[in-house]
């Protein structure tokens, strides 16, 4: 998160080494090879852009330019403009060069990994082009626009200001404008960035989202739904979420006397019973000061909470689920098909993990055609589009035809199909450190299945009356395809010599009589019918 | 201009066209779904009437509705069928089938459910528009000579009897060599005066001219006729003719053989594929003279015509497809009598079987003057 002090959310940040953490994570952070960082890049300033929107309630706009640097063709400069909450203009060197912690006794569901991701981009930008980052933001009410070019000392972790200015806005504008130079390979990464943003317009149909390539070419995704995903709120931990770690941090803090109101004040679900219960069973004396616990305490701590079973179950008050209409018009907005329905499951946990699952399905129309073995699948995590390791992911494993009969909902595959999963979590149970799959966790198996069912059900309901309506017009056409054959050979042999006439009312006759036996219009049949040429 | 009995055969084949299709006019009229009833034209729809002694259509009938879009297709080439032989009847044509494939034949095009244009022909081969034909002679109850629809003349007639085609007078004891063909259309043929006994029908061909050039139909006062095979429609509808409009008696010279008798009885009682004809094609009367198993081998009661030498001699071994063909005969209940039993159970026993040529080649004489004549007048035939 960038985005610091906005009223309803404010979280907390905490100093730690960039360059370590940069040597430590570039590679997990995504900026292994050029192709990589280009793609990572885009990614963190766009997550952000909507993290600095939609979670504050403005539906954005977006735009992503790429521009091959003139003096460098493998340099590129990657420009992101939101209009989102803007960043107040005293936080944003410590924003942009220094790295922070978000604390992590708030859980909230955003995209950005605590800001760490743009910050690792312009720290790769600066080793491999020495080009600083340039920012220019400003806030709702503020009556300035705020410029300001940095680069970081990746010894002393702070920003260093290589330039700062401000000026009058002309018109009430607010959000941010970063744009930092990094080494790229476009053409190798283009593909999977392409796909990267159209599979994030895919959920964010409230947004309008530009993106123009270095060759040129323009992507523009208007927005078609001025609803935004209700926002999410922090909560505190789950106790059956939690680990060793987590406790002896716990541990440092100062501001509670006893253990029991250490517990009580840092997890959800935890009242003075539950406290007293949990310590009791963990050997631990309750009015004992947290400073006192031991290694062992905590130890015997951490397995009573996972153990206990008398927690109330998770809140999912942290998660924000994009909900039905807006992956329907998401779905709508990207492939126009014939059918779409989504569904938002009710909360469920794992682990103590609050998760919630959502499926939207298309079915037809610019959808396009999936393979044998299942239909397309987006999949997304935390509103974010995960591309790679598709059938590793639970969500294929529930799709794909040999553990989901397509066929019992009229679908035979291949088809033009998509289904669309969403998992809202806390934590998501990510497979391994690139988080691109989700593991299965049988809870979120089990959800996704659910959902999976309750929307084909709806998929085959449409299609089965579709087929019924197809083989009401077949029907209409097979039988009127012959009216003007029957209505002329009969009028031959009954007319005497008014042939013209006596066909004429034949025609009309026999579409009447087929209207009446298959429940069409008569009119809908004579214009079939007289569409008919019979050839001499 | 057409001669009396070709206006009336056509004034009775259009009044019949506009009553049956006019009823379904009148259906239509009424917005009631249109269906064609038509006897069923299978096997099992397929009964003997051991009172009339005919191969008849059974009650089945099958009911082509318009709007069943199974059978739309078959109705309007019905009705096509319909319109077509009615209009060659009013302008006074006398189209083949052939005719009528080519001038019911043309493309009819459509938009299907995706609006795409499409094309699909009335009919693409002869055998559609046969079976069409077919279908309307049942629904008519009428035959398609009737209808004066032409096909191949097969058939050929001599003997002292005068006819009337179309506006000629023949006169079929002045054939010379030849003889005369009989036409497709036997019912427009008037007989204006006859001077015979009886009607002979040879199976062969050869035999027929052999007969013929030894002046047999003169000798012995009688119509000889060949239908060269199997019997086409118009011989057997001639044949008919004869028999019931001038009382003469008929007998049936075959090969002693499945296929002589399956051909005699055809003559009788008509076919299995087409017994829809039989009412108006079959003979009922027609007798079985010969060649029989008995006047082979003989049996307790008669001496054979041939000696055992010459048997031995002419006689052919029956294949395996004629011994099938005999079991299968035996298996039809109008071969069920005790006669036919007897004649099959010897060719069974045996495994022989015997050309006509055998016995002219024992002696024309014998044939003409002994064998033919002795059998007509012992009443030595099978019924």
């Amino acid at each position: 998160m960038i985005a610091a002090s906005v009223p309803t959310v404010r979280e907390e940040f905490k100093a730690l080494s960039p360059a370590q953490f940069f040597a430590r994570y570039r590679e997990i952070a995504g900026f292994s090879n050029p192709t990589r960082a280009l793609y990572q890049a885009i990614r963190e300033l766009v997550e952000n852009a909507l993290d600095a929107t939609d979670s504050h309630g403005i539906l954005p706009s977006v735009k992503i330019i790429v521009r091959q640097d003139s003096e460098n063709p493998s340099h590129y400069v990657i420009t992101v403009e939101d209009n989102g909450i803007g960043i107040p203009p005293q936080h944003v060197p410590q924003a942009f060069g220094r790295v922070l912690y978000s604390s992590k006794y708030v859980l909230r569901q955003t995209r950005g990994m605590f800001g760490l991701g743009v910050k690792a981009a312009i720290i790769y930008g600066q080793l491999t082009t020495g080009k600083p980052v340039e920012v220019i933001t400003s806030q709702p009410g503020l009556k300035r626009i705020y410029y300001f070019k940095l680069r970081i000392d990746l010894q002393k972790n702070q920003p260093i200001i290589l330039e700062r200015g401000s000026w009058r806005k002309s018109r009430d504008w607010h959000g941010t404008i970063v744009s930092i130079t990094i080494e790229g390979d476009w053409s190798r990464a283009k593909q999977k960035i392409i796909e990267y943003i159209k599979r994030t317009a895919v959920i964010t149909p409230y947004a309008n989202i530009v993106f123009v390539a270095p060759d040129g070419v323009v992507l523009f995704y208007k927005r078609n739904i001025e609803q935004l995903p209700p926002p999410s709120k922090e909560v505190k931990p789950h106790p059956h979420g939690i680990d060793l770690e987590f406790l002896k941090t716990l541990k440092e803090n100062k501001n509670f006397k006893t253990v029991k109101d250490l517990l009580i004040n840092s997890f959800q679900g935890v009242g003075e019973k539950t406290a007293i219960d949990v310590l009791i069973l963990s050997s631990i004396d309750p009015s004992i000061s947290p400073s006192k616990l031991t290694e062992r305490d905590l130890v015997r701590l951490a397995e009573t909470l996972k153990a206990y079973k008398r927690f109330r179950a998770p809140k999912a008050d942290a998660l924000s689920p994009l909900g039905r209409e807006i992956i329907k018009a998401g779905l709508r907005r990207i492939f126009e098909p014939e059918f779409v329905e989504a569904i938002t499951r009710r909360p469920a946990a794992y682990q103590g993990h609050p998760f919630i699952i959502e499926v939207g399905i298309a079915y037809g129309g610019k959808v396009p055609m999936s393979s044998d073995d299942g239909p397309i699948l987006l999949r997304y995590a935390n509103k974010i589009p995960l591309l790679y390791d598709e059938k590793s992911d639970v969500s294929w494993k529930v799709v794909s035809k040999s553990n989901f009969d397509w066929s019992q909902y009229n679908v035979s595959l291949p088809a033009q199909l998509i289904v669309l999963t969403h998992i809202c979590s806390t934590k998501i149970p990510f497979k391994g450190v690139g988080k691109e799959s989700v593991a299965d966790v049988p809870e979120i198996e089990k959800e996704l299945r659910l959902a999976l069912r309750e929307v084909a059900r709806k998929l085959r309901i449409y299609l089965s009356k579709k087929i019924r309506e197809e083989e009401k017009k077949r029907r209409i056409i097979v039988l009127a395809r012959y009216i003007p054959e029957v209505a002329r050979n009969l009028a031959i042999i009954a007319s005497n010599g008014k042939g013209d006439k006596v066909d004429g009312i034949l025609l009309e006759k026999l579409s009447e009589i087929i209207a009446r036996r298959t429940g069409a219009d008569p009119s809908e049949i004579i214009m079939v019918a007289k569409q008919v040429e019979v050839g001499v | 201009m057409p001669s009396k009995v070709d206006l009336e055969v056509r004034r009775r084949g259009i009044k019949l066209f506009q009553e049956k299709f006019g009823r379904l006019v009148k259906r239509i009229l009424e917005c009631k779904p249109p269906t064609l009833v038509i006897p069923k034209r299978t096997l099992t729809n397929t009964i003997y009437d051991e009172r009339r002694r005919l191969l008849l259509l059974g009650p089945e009938k099958l009911r082509r509705s318009f709007l069943d879009v199974n059978e739309a297709k078959k109705f309007a080439q019905t009705t096509l069928m319909a319109a077509i032989i009615y209009e060659a009847l009013i302008n006074n044509e006398y189209p083949t089938i052939r005719d009528l494939y080519y001038r019911g034949k043309h493309t009819i095009r459509y938009r299907d459910i995706h609006g795409k244009i499409r094309e699909e022909n009335t009919w693409d081969e002869q055998r559609e528009s046969d079976a069409v034909i077919r279908d309307i002679e049942v629904y008519l109850g009428i035959l398609r000579e009737e209808l004066l629809i032409l096909s191949k003349e097969k058939g050929k007639v001599v003997g002292n009897m005068r006819i009337r085609s179309g506006g000629d007078i023949i006169d079929l004891s002045k054939m010379g060599h030849g003889a005369y063909a009989i036409e497709p259309t036997p019912d427009l043929i008037e007989f204006i005066d006859v001077d015979a006994e009886f009607v002979l029908v040879v199976e062969k061909d050869a035999v027929f001219q052999q007969l013929h050039r030894y002046g047999f139909w003169k000798k012995y006062k009688s119509i000889l006729i060949t239908s060269a095979g199997q019997p086409d429609r118009a011989t057997r509808r001639f044949v008919r003719r004869l028999s019931e409009e001038l009382k003469l008696p008929v007998y049936i010279l075959t090969d002693a053989d499945p296929y002589g008798w399956y051909i005699y009885s055809v003559f009788k009682i008509g076919s299995i594929a087409l017994s829809y004809e039989s009412e108006r094609l079959a003979t009922p009367d027609a007798k079985f003279i010969g060649v029989s198993m008995t006047d082979i081998f003989g049996d307790k009661n008669k001496k054979p015509w041939l000696s055992p030498q010459e048997a031995k001699n002419y006689i052919i071994k029956a294949k395996d497809a004629d011994i099938k063909r005999a079991k299968e005969l035996l298996s039809y209940i109008w071969f069920q009598s005790k006669a036919w039993e007897k004649e099959i159970k010897i060719f069974l026993n045996k495994k022989a079987k015997l050309e006509i040529e055998a016995l002219a080649s024992k002696g024309l004489r014998f044939l003409a003057d002994t064998y033919i004549p002795q059998k007509i007048e012992t009443g030595d035939w099978i019924l």
